[in-house]
């Protein structure tokens, strides 16, 4: 019987028998921030990849169709992301080998995706990401999401790393079901831009995505305005007590 | 006869272009009980006829359940059966574990196909590539599989049956008949297909007890020699009470006591000889 485990191969096999693992992120993408609306999905993500605490590309996708149901957005280490596209870019091939008029809707890319991430967990060989799945398949909306520990769930908005505490605070206060997308948008740029003033590792160049039952769109990287004049930002070390 | 010089292993074609052993192993499907199965848009009815080595055993299980949304129903070696059904069972297990959702049946029967050879079988992404060991056309130690499947289930793109053969090949039908005897059923259905797929459940179910007692030839048709399954939307796979199998079948003997315009029986050619409704 041949085996062949591709999972394998991030894993280097030193000559004294023992194998190294990555046990640390590199390059690493910042929040990724999802919700339901009316007709479909809403997803949004900078476009910055920081090499520790330098914000080093600017122009990293982070949010990328699969198939023809789903939006797949990740945090973390973005060589794992780009290795989990390849995966994901496999099955979905096969299964539009199969061309058999059934197709691979967004429930199972995610549960597919918990599987390789729990697997890969509990092989000390994490890839070091936080995936947003959402998606649109026979009128039902989807939206979930998987650590890189193989934790996973759905739910009807879903944030990443930092998203999660300053974002979702806000999702769970606004959103409401049947969201027309006008409305969708302004909230999410409502939370991208705290995240923009409070997540050091957030840049200004956002590109918001949707899936509705038609397919996939993502729009161009654009800017959100930003105002830094509030007084309190004026004098910023007026209240703190230091030595220097 | 002639052909015993080419048919002692599966892996030696006759100079006419045939695997004999294949074909044997086709024989035993025709020898066994049989099976029908029929197909409407919404759902799918197995039903087979109980086989007893004698009046004093059990009769052998021929429709196994292979997960919600799938069935099968056997004629043949029955031992070889219940190994597929385990097969089938676990390529939708594991299907559901990874994917969440259920296996299509189209993709169920291509893997239970390529069983009957000897093939590599490639599953995606992350996992493992897996030679197919079992049984086989190509391999001179092995033997093919003596059974024949009719595999009912629903999938996003509907109700499906399908017909797997040992030789490997499988098509897809709207209603079929497998096993001794089922060129009556057979005969009965191809009159009648047409408006399958606009029956409702129950009408289905009635078919496919009028077909089984075609293959009955003269025996009574009881709910103790016929076993029925189901699967729909809605409806999970499973077997359809016994009880309720008598009083469908008591609800037909009365309608056929009646004026008969229903019983297909008339129309049935004049060599099978006992005509069925001498009951």
């Amino acid at each position: 019987m041949e085996l062949q485990t591709l999972a394998m191969k991030d894993a280097t096999i030193v000559d004294d028998g023992t194998t190294e693992r990555t046990s640390y992120p590199y390059v690493t993408g910042t929040s990724v921030i999802g919700m339901k609306y009316k007709e479909g999905v809403i997803m949004a993500a900078d476009t910055g990849g920081s090499y520790g605490s330098t914000l080093r590309y600017k122009s990293v996708e982070r949010i990328k169709p699969i198939g023809k149901h789903s939006l797949l957005g990740a945090s973390g280490e973005i060589s794992d992301f780009q290795e989990i596209l390849r995966y994901l870019d496999e099955l979905i091939l096969y299964d539009n080998m199969w061309d058999d008029g059934n197709s691979l809707g967004p429930k199972e890319v995610h549960n597919y995706l918990t599987r390789v991430m729990y697997n890969r967990r509990n092989k000390f060989d994490p890839l070091w990401n936080s995936l947003v799945l959402g998606g649109v398949k026979n009128g039902q909306k989807y939206l979930g999401m998987v650590s890189m520990n193989g934790t996973h769930f759905e739910d009807n908005h879903v944030a990443t790393g930092f998203g999660n505490h300053l974002a979702r605070p806000i999702l769970r206060a606004e959103w409401h079901e049947d969201l027309s997308f006008e409305e969708a948008v302004k909230l999410m740029e409502k939370c991208l831009l705290v995240l923009l003033y409070r997540d050091r590792s957030a840049i200004n160049k956002f590109q918001v995505a949707k899936i509705t039952e038609e397919g996939v769109t993502i729009s161009q990287p654009y800017a959100l305005k930003t105002y830094w004049g509030f007084s309190a930002f004026q004098n910023p070390s007026k209240g703190a007590v230091g030595s220097w | 006869m002639f052909r015993n010089q080419y048919d002692t292993d599966v892996t030696t074609w006759s100079p006419a272009g045939r695997l004999f052993q294949v074909e044997y192993a086709m024989e035993a499907v025709k020898q066994g009980a049989a099976a029908v199965g029929l197909r409407s848009a919404s759902h799918v009815v197995l039903a087979t006829v109980n086989k007893a080595a004698s009046d004093l055993s059990s009769y052998q299980k021929k429709v196994f359940k292979i997960d919600d949304h799938i069935g099968v129903a056997i004629a043949g070696l029955t031992a070889d059966g219940r190994v597929l059904s385990r097969y089938l069972r676990n390529e939708c297990i594991n299907h559901a574990f990874v994917y969440e959702s259920p296996l299509p049946v189209s993709r169920l029967v291509v893997r239970l196909a390529d069983k009957a050879q000897l093939k590599r079988q490639h599953i995606s992404g992350l996992t493992l590539i897996i030679l197919q060991e079992q049984v086989c056309t190509q391999r001179s130690w092995k033997r093919p599989y003596g059974v024949g499947l009719l595999v009912a289930g629903l999938d996003e793109t509907g109700a499906h049956l399908y017909y797997n053969c040992p030789s490997g090949n499988y098509f897809e039908y709207q209603a079929f008949a497998i096993g001794s005897r089922s060129q009556a059923a057979k005969t009965f259905l191809e009159r009648r297909f047409e408006s399958f797929n606009n029956y409702s459940r129950d009408e289905l179910i009635k078919d496919a007890i009028f077909a089984i007692k075609e293959t009955l030839q003269g025996e009574k048709l009881t709910s103790a020699i016929c076993t029925l399954a189901v699967v729909g939307k809605d409806e999970a796979f499973h077997l359809i009470d016994q009880k309720i199998i008598e009083e469908l079948i008591d609800s037909m003997e009365i309608k056929e006591d009646a004026p008969a315009d229903q019983a297909p029986v008339t129309d049935e050619d004049g060599s099978t000889g006992a005509a069925p409704m001498d009951i």
